[in-house]
């Protein structure tokens, strides 16, 4: 059943957000053509509208992607689409993960797009060279390559996003258990979530530091920044995001399990 | 073993009680209408046996089990308002209720929405309420469940639409299943019903047999109500 329900709900976030894929990759073409034309002050200007545009669909792709899940989560299970989904013969397990995935397959995608028009719109040997002088210091510091320190800030940012949309969804479902004003606790409740989640990251660094003199000296004394304490919070930040956001799909599905009301 | 029974069945809004320990059972077979006057607990009721709201305390059991997957398999439900995903067209709704339920019949949908003259490609946003309430109906009387939940499928519709909707309930429902009609319009519903049961302020002030009731008390189940409920 998982795979049917995922199988709608993936249609129903992309044949949305492809149009602003499009849109940025088309933007991104654009910006790379009128950018490289020399000599041209008329093109250069439409290059640097074509740039402007393309990180406004940066941004939309983010943000439509993210009010999308919700909208969708929102409408599907507190909606008048709740009354189908919740008489459907499927546990409530199984609707959540649907809900999860989808964000996730999603959200990754639309990293995976922004990252890509950038590199239509910007990359090029110079650009590519200038990201190695600035990553390479650090890479070889951390004993590791660029390549892997990339997929590590790729991994950080995507499931950064990851969070704040679960923390969503969890104000949805905490918002509805209320009789008036759901919106608006929902709203309240998906942001006292976020920090919530934010708090207990802190947490866990405050922790590591009483185990790691190097974390601890970060914290407590005016220092530089030290790889071997940024080497540990990198990989660290990785494992309590992710921590995090099990930890969150869990509560989920217990609260979900407890029972509904739809209006 | 009862189809349905509800178990000291109670639901609050807060401070306000809208359910007040319903204690109900339904057998096979039968088509029952559930009559109150509005705000009285009916879609409240209908919806605690479709797992759309939680009770406050007491059971409902479908099959001596409570409500799951196993109820949700054989219950086939019209809510009161339109529920469908309105971005898809009818085609796109039928393959869904063909993916999700075992019971479907995709031909008998496809024959009965034909009957209606309607276009199958077009999209639900495109329809008026009235017609995307008929497709909803056409869909729920199309699965072979064995209790069919209609809640107010008569509310807002013209007489000759109601006579369309009660033909489509008698000519579809499956051999042996249960259907529960919940209405205020009893004067429409009232000849096709085996049982009643009378709803008033969140409590179930009768249940009967109708042509028992109609013998008893001489009247019209419409005229009985009338009395009955008169304010």
């Amino acid at each position: 059943m998982l795979k049917k329900l995922l199988k709608y709900d993936l249609q129903y976030i992309f044949k949305f957000i492809i149009i602003f894929y499009s849109l940025a990759l088309f933007f991104g073409i654009l910006t790379r053509i009128f950018l490289n034309i020399e000599n041209s002050f008329v093109l250069n200007i439409i290059g640097q509208v074509c740039s402007g545009a393309l990180i406004s669909m940066i941004f939309s792709i983010i943000i439509n992607n993210l009010m999308r899940l919700w909208v969708r989560f929102r409408t599907n299970f507190y909606g008048d689409e709740s009354y189908l989904t919740h008489t459907l013969p499927i546990d409530k397990k199984t609707l959540y993960l649907s809900k999860i995935i989808t964000a996730i397959v999603t959200l990754f995608v639309s990293i995976i797009v922004i990252f890509l028009t950038f590199f239509i719109a910007y990359g090029s040997n110079d650009f590519i060279n200038m990201i190695k002088d600035m990553l390479l210091p650090i890479a070889d510091a951390y004993n590791s390559t660029i390549i892997i320190i990339l997929l590590a800030f790729f991994f950080i940012l995507f499931l950064e996003f990851a969070n704040i949309l679960q923390c969503g969804f969890t104000g949805i479902i905490l918002g509805h258990k209320k009789n008036n004003g759901k919106i608006g606790y929902s709203v309240l409740f998906g942001f006292i979530t976020y920090i919530i989640s934010q708090l207990f990251v802190i947490a866990i660094v405050l922790i590591l530091a009483l185990f790691n003199k190097d974390i601890l000296n970060l914290i407590i004394t005016n220092q530089m920044i030290n790889i071997s304490a940024t080497k540990i919070l990198i990989y660290m930040s990785i494992i309590m995001y992710t921590l995090v956001l099990i930890i969150g799909m869990i509560v989920n599905i217990k609260l979900f399990k407890k029972g509904i009301n739809v209006d | 073993m009862e189809l349905l029974e509800c178990k000291k069945l109670n639901k609050s809004f807060g401070n306000k009680k809208i359910l007040k320990n319903i204690n109900l059972k339904i057998s096979k077979g039968k088509v029952i209408g559930l009559l109150g006057k509005n705000g009285t607990g009916k879609s409240t009721l209908i919806k605690l046996i479709n797992d759309l709201l939680t009770p406050t305390s007491g059971k409902v059991l479908i099959k001596g089990k409570e409500v799951g997957i196993d109820s949700k398999k054989i219950i086939s439900y019209l809510p009161e308002r339109t529920y469908l995903d309105k971005s898809m067209t009818v085609d796109k709704v039928i393959e869904f209720f063909e993916v999700f339920y075992d019971d479907f019949d995709s031909k008998k949908a496809r024959k009965l929405l034909k009957d209606l003259d309607l276009d199958t490609t077009q999209k639900l946003s495109k329809m008026s309420k009235g017609m995307q309430e008929k497709v909803q109906l056409v869909l729920v009387m199309s699965r072979k469940a064995e209790l069919y939940i209609l809640d107010e499928p008569l509310g807002g519709v013209d007489p000759a639409t109601r006579d369309y909707i009660l033909e489509t309930i008698l000519n579809n429902f499956a051999e042996n299943a249960s259907v529960i009609i919940s209405t205020h319009l009893i004067s429409d519903v009232e000849r096709i019903l085996d049982e009643v049961i009378f709803i008033d302020k969140g409590e179930i002030v009768l249940q009967s047999n109708s042509d028992e009731l109609r013998t008893k008390e001489n009247g019209s189940i419409d005229e009985i109500f009338r009395r009955m409920f008169k304010c």
